[in-house]
């Protein structure tokens, strides 16, 4: 009985809470600061972007969520782009950031505007703004002791890194190598740099595999699982556990070998949605919710049985998604 | 003796040699093992580095200023509106090749327009209509990945006797091009037009008409570039065309043509394409960190102009 009553007075709070955040944001505009869009993954990050937020302007939850696009990757044109908004009267800006520290001050122009700066995956330093991070590290090492599960018996590994100098590739190298530095059976043997993309990955990987002894395993950061298994085939070499980063045909890929020979691996990386978690955390601020200024977004992970579930909901081509809701963005604040 | 002075005077033997002495520290890395793969691999990668080059070769060899700088978006392009209309399906190969050349020759005709019409500088004209070309193709795909037919992507993987099929159909094509460029009055005259254009139009030269067809060209090398670099990595991304940029006149300058035009030279492309990816395959190889091979990189490829420069006939 107690437990009822106190079901139905949260609930009863929840409901206030929700109507409350929708009167007191209507009139709020949010805009969305992207530095690239030229991958899949940024295409689908828009898309998301898009999909969630037209939803909460119609529902009247905010005035307006516009995304605006760099054109050069540039950190200048970014920050000019910034001061624009800054201008153009927005109550909240969503940054996916080109450098972590060099548009602090754009950032803080904007912050002493009154204005909310929210960023995310390329995230600000700016102590005023908030950080909707990734741990990184974490993903790398994650797919170490996923290796140390499979293959008790160690052996040695590939390691296929990101774009060079970028924070994200060091961070999930420095992962992978704390992996294996615990795992001592691993022994990375190669490492070349396939940034992100399958037709770079595949050419560095032919190129270095002739000289390199039998793999057992390829450590991946994403969008060149694929790449590599081309490589593989091509030089007649036997197939390793290879990782995957939730590209479609990455898990395509994975889904004829599992098929075919009942080929085993996991897939790590970060939703693209991740940008519709932003959003709503912005939308949270503007609301006057009391938001800790660093968060963590939690990895998508595809495993050998939620794999086909992930392969149908996941477009031809596309990045394996999901899109966030008010309430996931609550329960990330509240760091559940 | 005359023969091997002779030899030594050409203008690509620098990039050879520098590709045949990577080829062998690395191969004295691994004491051996795998020298053999990591050439089939370095021909399989360089007949793309090649066929861009080639295209951008007659380009610069117009003369001072000019260059095509859309060549990764008109890849891109070609790549991903031939991967989408042949939707993998092997009856539309050749459809989806004229496709993906038709691309091309658009995107040549439009820079040529700009450059000829617009007077904007060859750089800034291509520069900026790769915009154009990227956005479209990013609004025609949506950033999604469309695979190739299967025999396409047979056929541009084909290994026969650790020779990849493509690299000598691209040999082919190099030859081809190469006796365009010495025997036809065409070739003669880019070449013409690139030592001086003034004399070549006083000449009586169609400078226009020839300066027209190879912006034309070459965005038609891109095309069939984007188009089998698809087919061979599994379909068309939209950051595909990224490193060809750099790659293409890098390929081009270390080969043996003159930067400053009027002076062109093909053998040397196969040579350079191949000297870069070992390059990349050596340092990764002796495991240097990112910081290194970049800086290696950039030394050994001054080094190589530097000597292949040395070399070259004045005037």
């Amino acid at each position: 009985m107690n437990t009822i009553v106190h079901r139905a007075i949260l609930a009863t709070g929840f409901i206030l809470a929700a109507t409350a955040s929708q009167a007191d944001t209507s009139d709020k505009r949010i805009a969305l600061s992207n530095n690239y869009a030229g991958n899949s993954w940024r295409q689908a990050m828009l898309k998301s972007w898009d999909k969630v937020t037209r939803k909460a302007v119609e529902d009247k939850i905010v005035a307006a969520a516009d995304a605006f696009t760099t054109a050069e990757n540039q950190v200048t044109e970014q920050a000019a782009q910034i001061q624009n908004m800054i201008l153009q009267g927005y109550n909240a800006i969503v940054v996916n950031a080109a450098s972590p520290d060099a548009l602090n001050g754009a950032v803080k122009e904007a912050c002493d505007a009154g204005i909310v700066v929210v960023s995310f995956d390329g995230i600000v330093t700016e102590p005023c703004a908030w950080r909707i991070a990734v741990d990184f590290k974490q993903m790398g090492k994650d797919e170490v002791l996923y290796l140390a599960k499979k293959m008790p018996e160690g052996g040695n590994l590939l390691e296929i890194r990101g774009l060079a100098g970028v924070f994200v590739d060091d961070e999930i190298s420095k992962g992978i190598h704390e992996g294996v530095a615990e795992n001592p059976q691993f022994k990375i043997v190669g490492s070349v740099h396939g940034d992100w993309a399958q037709d770079v990955a595949q050419k560095a990987v032919a190129g270095v595999l002739p000289s390199l002894p039998e793999i057992k395993a390829v450590v991946t950061q994403g969008g060149d699982g694929y790449g590599a298994a081309q490589a593989f085939k091509a030089a007649n070499r036997p197939t390793p556990l290879i990782i995957m980063g939730n590209r479609q045909d990455e898990l395509a890929w994975w889904k004829e070998q599992k098929d075919a020979n009942g080929y085993e691996t996991m897939s790590v990386s970060i939703a693209p949605g991740v940008s519709t978690l932003a959003f709503w955390v912005a939308q949270q601020i503007l609301d006057g919710k009391d938001v800790p200024k660093d968060l963590t977004v939690p990895f998508l992970r595809i495993d050998q049985d939620t794999l086909e579930a992930n392969l149908e909901t996941t477009e031809k081509g596309g990045v394996a998604n999901t899109e966030y809701s008010l309430e996931d963005a609550q329960k990330v604040i509240g760091g559940m | 003796m005359t023969a091997l002075r002779h030899l030594l005077r050409k203008p690509w033997i620098g990039a050879y040699a520098g590709a045949l002495a990577i080829w062998l520290a690395t191969v004295a890395f691994t004491e051996g093992q795998g020298g053999g793969g990591v050439l089939t691999a370095a021909l399989s990668f360089a007949t793309f580095s090649v066929l861009v080059a080639i295209g951008q070769m007659y380009v610069i060899t117009l003369g001072p200023g000019n260059v095509d700088l859309s060549i990764p978006a008109t890849m891109t392009l070609a790549g991903a509106v031939s991967m989408k209309v042949m939707d993998g399906n092997n009856a539309m190969i050749v459809p989806g090749l004229a496709i993906a050349l038709g691309c091309g020759a658009g995107v040549g005709v439009f820079n040529y327009g700009l450059i000829r019409l617009l007077r904007i500088p060859p750089i800034i004209a291509t520069l900026s209509s790769s915009f154009l070309f990227l956005s479209a193709a990013i609004s025609y795909s949506r950033g999604l990945r469309i695979k190739p037919p299967p025999l396409l992507a047979d056929f541009t993987t084909w290994i026969v006797w650790g020779v990849p099929v493509l690299a000598v159909a691209g040999m082919v094509l190099t030859f081809v091009m190469s006796v365009i460029l010495h025997r036809t009055i065409f070739g003669r005259t880019v070449t013409a037009i690139g030592q001086n254009a003034r004399a070549a139009r006083l000449a009586g030269l169609p400078v226009d008409r020839v300066r027209f067809a190879t912006y034309v060209m070459c965005g038609m090398f891109a095309g069939l570039t984007g188009y089998l670099v698809s087919g061979f990595s599994g379909g068309a991304a939209l950051n595909m065309g990224a490193e060809y940029l750099l790659a293409s006149i890098a390929v081009v300058v270390i080969g043996g043509t003159s930067v400053a035009g009027g002076f062109a030279n093909l053998p040397g492309l196969w040579g350079a394409a191949m000297l870069l990816f070992l390059l990349v395959t050596m340092l990764n190889t002796y495991g240097f960190g990112a910081g290194i091979r970049m800086v290696l990189t950039g030394v050994i490829i001054i080094a190589v102009i530097a000597v292949a420069s040395g070399r070259r006939p004045s005037g």
